[in-house]
């Protein structure tokens, strides 16, 4: 589903990041992936977004080519295969959840007003449908943020650490809704995250340092 | 003719700078043509009035006065001038004649001399300047100097913040004609020359005002009638001229004329008439000016030559009179607005030691050549 | 105090462009409304120091008509005992020929006075000449005496020779000296009065007679005594009356532009507030750090008020400096005239009045002060802990603001439509301008309110699944019109004030095109040299021209001045050949007009112009007096007629009427028809061989007349051209500086619409179509209320200031243009202002900290 062929990696001015890295991951695989600050997590999504290029290397996402991609493409194939889950929920607040919702399909012109509902009522939000977002709270935000980021059952999620913003209570709901919704949906995901505990619930946990990306073992919750 | 000078100082009420009226350019202009001066008898009263055709014209009193308060010099001048303005001009305030009037008081022990003057055209609608050709009645702005044609009295008012004079003038003499028969010669060329006669001896009696005063007065005054229209030639810088009653009765004019090179005169002339009326005339040669002394105003730094010996005729049957000033500063500086500075004065005339007649001693062009 | 420092030195170096572009607009605020009151305290003083120096220290004046009154009243004058001195004067406005106009604004005349030198030196001894050769030339028939000035301005030098234009003749006189006592610029010569009688053809006429009273004597009962039998149309007035006078000439005309220069400064008032709003919206995190820190309120809204006022006084300032740098360019190359025609051939040196000068520089300080009230008020209001919380900028200036509220604006609005029925203050339109203020505070007032309820609605009707990024854009302008009602009221209110502008200089032009049309019948014309009132044409030359052969017919016209009430500009006398049963086909009349038959016996009928109903109360039908010739003649208002060309009055009667009542037989226009078969080229060809006269009159057909009398309109409107120019300019400034201070907001927006998979492109078309409906809705909005305020223009303010009416018209193509113009210059400085949250890579727009 996703693959990612020997990257390098050297932001301008930066250090580099990625020497030789590469990752392939399965249809339907959740993997979390884990790190220091400033190890690049942000950066590997950002690349597989096509939001960033590799300076050597393949990015691939659904046998698809995203790296080296012109913007525009890039922004297609984005709204096409692409989910995202940002840290700050990024929930449009002028718009009602439900037309949050409906902005991937929108821009897909694949409007879809059942299917943002059956999302919204899938995250537990399907009785505020024409709610705004100043009336949420946090986690009710980032209900909506993952109804918005499967509602066009894109290929690929991409999630920033999205608990970051949250209590721990909180944490534990969403990210055992964003687990369900995954696989409910099918779709490829990663996680980035520095909670070892948020990324228990993935299938496969790797850690990213600067020698590149390793399967790490999670000491077991209790 | 020594009034010629008239036109300068009295330029204006206030302060014209009018420099010099008589030698006005044609230019652009059609100049009006001025009669000269023929000789002819003269014929009273029609000579009593102005005569507009000729250039200048005036009727010029001088005198003393007694007053509670000392003797006093004063003059009343009435000037008349007919200028270059095209004569076709047919506007009512067209300036084809000036009349000007000057008023001077001096008076030891009350300051410096003060006078006063007016200006104005005539026949703007402004009825209060006039003259008249009948006889003698001019008027300027108010001042007015006229004769009663059955009396022959002359009435003098002057009305000013400065000076003012309600004079009577009798005459008790008859007319002196001056020269010939009234045509007075003033130069070499026989077109220098004017119509002029004087009326001495005349009996003065009225009031003078100044600083809110008015005070009777009497005296002895001379008049001098005169118009011409060219009198001084180029060479001429100035003039000395005595007007003086003779406290016998009779009257004494002389002047010369002075050229460009100091001493050089250009032409002399005096009348003398006795006591009995008998009249001596005294040509070119038999006129002659000395100085005895000087007085330098502080102000202008001039000389002027206000103690002189006049001598009339020649060898031993000359006459010497020696000419004596009221008071010394009779200067008048009129720089300011003519631009002309010149010594007007009361004086005494002296004969053997004694006073023997008083009357006005003029002395012009010491300060700078007159341009005329 | 030394916070306030860091606070506002660290957002004037972030965005520095902003602050100075609200700096910039007040400074040609002030700039403009300073330049203007200089100019006119310059010209108004100058010509009333003329006037003085040529009454000098007279207690009294007699003054008459233009054309003089008759010479007789000075013998009159001169009997009254309490009269110590009359200076009778003649005054001339000379036509000199040969001269240069050095400036479009100046004239080749010469104001000439004649005056007695001797009866003068009394009363204006600065009058009299200083001859430099010969003393006599003060009487010289041939003799002029020039002012410093003068001589420079011609060039001419003691001796040389000035030609003027008396009549169709040419006057040669000789300059003979100098005027010392001139004041420096004045232009100015004198003469002998006799001589200026005979030389300038006002033989028997006088124009002015100054009086120095006896001592004791009594201003009032001379007045009054004089006024008893003083010939009518002749009145004594004391000297300073001149002085009202001058300033009344130009009053209606100066106060219009300081209006327009009070909008220029209101508009910069508007761009302090949007910079301000804008800079509070962006630095609520800092204001709430500020206040939880222990800030109160009270010196938040100082500080915000305090940086407005130093934006005020810097822009003041510069202003104030450039004004006076305009003014005196002004007065160098154009004279004091303004543009108006109120005082050509005055050449006044530039007097820096304190008062002015401090007076704007207060006023445009002030108004940046006011400017920044609203968004202290508001920021004054947001509750710290709320404001502090990153995305809670929507909580300004948001459905809760102050500025939402519609019931301000609507009470603006019904007071400003009740001011507009008020009548004149001291015959200015004070009422008027008050109502325009009104309207458009309201109008803008109404502006976030009714933009959120339109763009609502719109939305409502975009279809999402269609137009997902219409859908977007209107979703968005419906729900935060605050911050977008800050951008629109700036659109609003420059495109109110330009639409207003717009149509009323539209609807002035066009009224004056068509009354053009209607005044110029005939198909030639011509007229004596303008300027001055020394040319005419006289009898002889009359029937010269009157039996010329190439002529069928001719109509002939005698424009005079004169006195109705001392106190106010001269009434112009129109003397003109009429058909007296039908006068309406010369005279554009506006109404009902009597017919020759309603005439009363005993009276001549006039026509007269709008101003004199307004300023004399001579209205239709009624009997009135007109000084004619000296005696008062008895008239009936049979109509009234629109005269653009003359703000102060305009009496029109038939010429046999006028020329029966005065010894005047002088003409200065005609309008001539030639024979059939001959053009008028032809014709003027023909005059000018046969009558050789008339090659000093200037002959126009009606079509080069009228082009050049629309040149000279549009001449004295540039500076509302300019004044259109400044609004859009600064609309355009209100919507760079929203989008701009919205852009940093808006980042991390457009951040994730851009990890959703929204191409560039369709970024911008998002931010385009909202720019679009801003700028849209501001244009429709503005529209309306320019519309509103045009009509207070023209039918309220140009009325009680210039007593003239004129038709609305409203410049369609113009205003079409513009329009597009201004959509595209507002997506384009959105576009502008938001490129660097659109091009800067969602990457870093989507992280917290930033």
């Amino acid at each position: 589903m996703l693959e990612l062929d020997r990257i390098a990696k050297t932001p301008p001015g930066g250090h580099t990041l990625f020497a030789d890295l590469s990752l392939t991951l399965a249809g339907g695989e959740y993997v979390a992936i884990m790190g220091e600050s400033g190890v690049g997590k942000s950066t590997l999504l950002n690349l597989v977004a096509g939001l960033d290029h590799p300076d050597a290397g393949e990015i691939r996402v659904g046998g698809q080519r995203i790296s080296g991609l012109a913007d525009e493409a890039a922004a297609r194939l984005r709204r096409e295969k692409l989910g995202f889950i940002f840290q700050a929920f990024h929930i449009l607040p002028h718009l009602t959840l439900e037309q949050n919702v409906r902005v991937p399909l929108l821009l897909l012109r694949r409007d879809d007003p059942a299917r943002a509902a059956a999302m919204l009522e899938a995250v537990g939000l399907g009785s505020r449908l024409h709610a705004y977002p100043r009336e949420l709270s946090g986690g009710e935000m980032q209900r909506v943020a993952i109804a918005r980021a499967l509602v066009h059952r894109p290929a690929l999620l991409l999630a920033d650490e999205p608990t970051g913003n949250l209590d721990p209570e909180t944490s534990d709901s969403v990210l055992a809704l964003l687990r369900e919704e995954i696989k409910q949906n099918g779709a490829t995901a990663i996680l980035v995250t520095h909670s070892a505990h948020a990324a228990a619930g993935a299938d496969r946990v790797l850690e990213l340092t600067r020698d590149g990306l390793a399967p790490r073992t999670l000491p077991r919750v209790a | 003719m020594r009034r010629r000078r008239m036109l300068q100082l009295l330029g204006a009420a206030g302060c014209l700078p009018l420099a010099s009226l008589l030698p006005s350019r044609a230019a652009l202009a059609a100049a009006p043509s001025f009669p000269p001066v023929r000789p002819r008898a003269l014929a009273f009263p029609r000579d009593h009035g102005a005569h507009p055709d000729y250039r200048t014209e005036w009727w010029y009193a001088t005198g003393w006065l007694e007053t509670a308060e000392g003797p006093a010099g004063f003059q009343v001048t009435f000037f008349r001038s007919r200028t270059a303005h095209d004569p076709a001009n047919p506007s009512r305030f067209a300036p084809h004649q000036l009349l000007f009037a000057h008023a001077a008081l001096a008076w030891p022990g009350h300051g410096r001399l003060r006078h006063a003057q007016r200006a104005a055209r005539v026949g703007d609608g402004d009825e209060s300047t006039r003259f008249a050709l009948e006889d003698t009645a001019v008027a300027v702005q108010g001042w007015s100097f006229s004769r009663d044609a059955a009396t022959g009295r002359y009435a003098a008012t002057v009305a000013d913040q400065a000076l003012a004079l309600r004079l009577g003038l009798a005459p008790t003499q008859p007319l002196l004609l001056q020269g010939d028969r009234g045509f007075s010669r003033k130069g070499p060329r026989p077109e220098q020359a004017s119509h002029y006669y004087s009326q001495p001896q005349l009996a003065v009696s009225g009031t003078v005002g100044f600083e809110g005063k008015s005070l009777p007065v009497r005296g002895r005054a001379w008049l001098d009638h005169e118009w011409s229209t060219a009198v001084l030639d180029e060479e001429s810088v100035g003039w000395d001229w005595i007007g003086i009653n003779l406290d016998d009765g009779g009257a004494l004019m002389a002047f010369r004329i002075r050229g460009r090179d100091g001493a050089a005169v250009r032409w002399a002339s005096a009348r003398l008439r006795e006591r009995d009326g008998r009249e001596l005339s005294y040509g070119p040669d038999a006129v002659r000016f000395e100085t005895l002394g000087t007085w330098r105003s502080p102000r202008t730094g001039t000389s002027y030559p206000v103690r002189s010996r006049l001598t009339l005729g020649q060898g031993t049957a000359a006459l010497r009179f020696d000419i004596e000033p009221l008071i010394e500063d009779q200067e008048l500086d009129a720089r300011l607005s003519t631009g002309a500075v010149y010594w007007e004065g009361a004086v005494s005339l002296r004969h053997d030691g004694r006073t023997v007649g008083r009357g006005y001693l003029e002395l012009v062009g010491y300060h700078r050549p007159m341009k005329l | 105090m030394k916070l306030g420092f860091w606070l506002a030195g660290g957002e004037m170096r972030t965005h520095p462009w902003r602050a100075l572009s609200a700096l910039a607009a007040i400074a040609i605020g002030v700039a403009l409304g300073l330049a203007v009151q200089l100019i006119n305290t310059s010209a108004v003083t100058e010509f009333a120091q003329a006037v003085r120096a040529a009454s000098g220290q007279a207690d009294l004046e007699i003054r008459g008509p233009r054309g003089g009154f008759d010479e007789s009243v000075f013998a009159r004058v001169v009997t009254d005992p309490d009269i110590a001195v009359a200076s009778p004067v003649v005054e001339v406005d000379a036509l000199v020929l040969g001269a240069t106009a050095t400036a479009p604004g100046q004239t080749r005349t010469l104001k000439v006075l004649g005056i007695d030198p001797f009866r003068a030196g009394q009363v204006a001894p600065a009058l009299i000449g200083a001859p430099a050769a010969d003393g006599a030339d003060l009487l010289a028939d041939d003799a002029i005496f020039l002012s410093p000035a003068a001589q420079s301005w011609l060039d001419l030098a003691p001796g040389a020779t000035l030609t003027l234009q008396v009549g169709l003749e040419r006057v040669a006189l000789r300059v003979a000296g100098s005027l010392p006592g001139a004041r420096p610029r004045q232009r100015l010569a004198t003469m002998d009065i006799g001589a200026a009688q005979w030389r300038l053809a006002r033989l028997g006429s006088l124009s002015r007679i100054e009086l120095r009273l006896a001592a004791g004597a009594s201003r009032e009962a001379v007045t009054q005594r004089l006024g008893a039998w003083l010939p009518a149309g002749v009145f004594v007035s004391p000297p300073e009356a001149g002085d009202i006078r001058a300033a009344n000439l130009s009053r209606a005309y100066r106060v219009n532009l300081n209006v327009l220069a009070l909008v220029a400064l209101f508009t910069g008032a508007f761009l302090v507030f949007s910079t301000q709003a804008l800079s509070v919206v962006r630095r609520r995190g800092e204001f709430a750090l500020l206040r939880t820190l222990g800030w109160p309120a009270r010196a938040l809204v100082r500080q915000i008020l305090a940086e407005g006022a130093a934006i005020g006084f810097i822009g003041s300032a510069v202003g104030a400096g450039l004004g006076i740098a305009a003014a005196q360019a002004a007065v160098t190359l154009f004279g004091g005239d303004l543009g108006g025609g109120y005082f050509a051939g005055v050449a006044p040196a530039l007097l820096l009045d304190p008062t002015a000068i401090f007076g704007f520089v207060a006023l445009g300080t002030l108004a940046a002060a006011a400017g920044s009230l609203a968004p202290a008020l508001e920021v004054a209001r947001a509750a710290p802990a709320q404001a502090i919380r990153s995305g809670a900028e929507a909580a300004l200036f948001g459905s809760g603001s102050a500025l939402r509220r519609l019931w301000p604006g609507l009470a603006l609005i019904a007071l400003g439509g009740v001011l507009t029925r008020l009548p004149p203050l001291q015959g200015l339109p004070v009422a008027g301008y008050l109502a325009i203020a009104c309207w458009l505070v309201g109008g803008i007032a109404l502006v976030p309110g009714l933009a959120g309820h339109a763009f609502a609605i719109v939305a409502r009707r975009v279809s999402p699944r269609t137009h997902p990024l219409a859908f977007l854009s209107t979703q968005r302008l419906a729900a935060a019109p605050g911050q977008a009602g800050i951008a629109l009221a700036g659109v609003v209110a420059s495109f109110a004030l330009m639409v207003a502008m717009a149509i009323m200089v539209g609807s002035f032009r066009d009224s004056v095109d068509r009354w053009l049309g209607r005044v110029l019948a005939a198909p030639l014309y011509f007229r004596v040299p303008i300027g001055g009132n020394s040319a005419f044409v006289a009898p002889a030359e009359i029937a010269a021209i009157a039996a010329h052969p190439a002529l069928e017919r001719v109509e002939w016209m005698r424009i005079q001045q004169f006195d109705l009430d001392p106190a106010r500009p001269p009434v112009t006398l129109m003397a003109r050949t009429l058909d007296l049963d039908n006068p309406g086909e010369r005279i554009p009349l506006t109404g009902d007009a009597l017919a020759r038959a309603q005439i009363p016996a005993g009276t001549l009928p006039v026509w007269v112009s709008e101003a004199m109903v307004d300023l004399y109360g001579w209205s239709l039908g009624s009997r009135q007096t007109l000084p004619l010739g000296g005696r008062a003649v008895a008239v009936t208002v049979a109509g009234v007629w629109r005269d653009f060309a003359r703000q102060h009055g305009t009496v029109t009667l038939n010429l046999a009427d006028y020329q029966r009542l005065s010894s005047d037989r002088g003409i200065t226009d005609a309008a001539l028809w030639p024979r059939p078969a001959t053009t008028p080229a032809q014709l003027t060809e023909a005059l000018q061989r046969d009558v050789p006269a008339t090659r000093h009159l200037e002959f126009g057909e009606p079509g080069a007349i009228r082009e050049l009398s629309l040149r000279i309109f549009d001449r004295s409107f540039a500076v509302t051209y300019l004044l259109e120019l400044v609004a859009i300019a600064i609309g355009l400034a209100g919507i760079g500086a929203t989008f701009s201070a919205q852009a940093l907001a808006r980042a991390r927006e457009f951040g994730m619409l851009r990890h959703l998979g929204i191409t560039r492109a369709e970024l911008l078309r998002l931010l385009a179509l909202e720019a679009a409906g801003l700028t849209l809705f501001g244009i429709v909005a503005g529209g309306v209320l320019g519309l509103a305020i045009a009509l207070v223009l023209v039918r309220v303010v140009n009325p009680q200031s210039f007593h003239w009416n004129m038709d609305l018209a409203v410049p369609w193509g113009l205003l079409g243009v513009v329009t597009a113009l201004l959509v595209f210059a507002g997506i384009a400085t959105a576009l502008l202002a938001t490129r660097q949250a659109t091009g800067a890579g969602p990457l870093r727009a989507v992280r917290e900290d930033w």
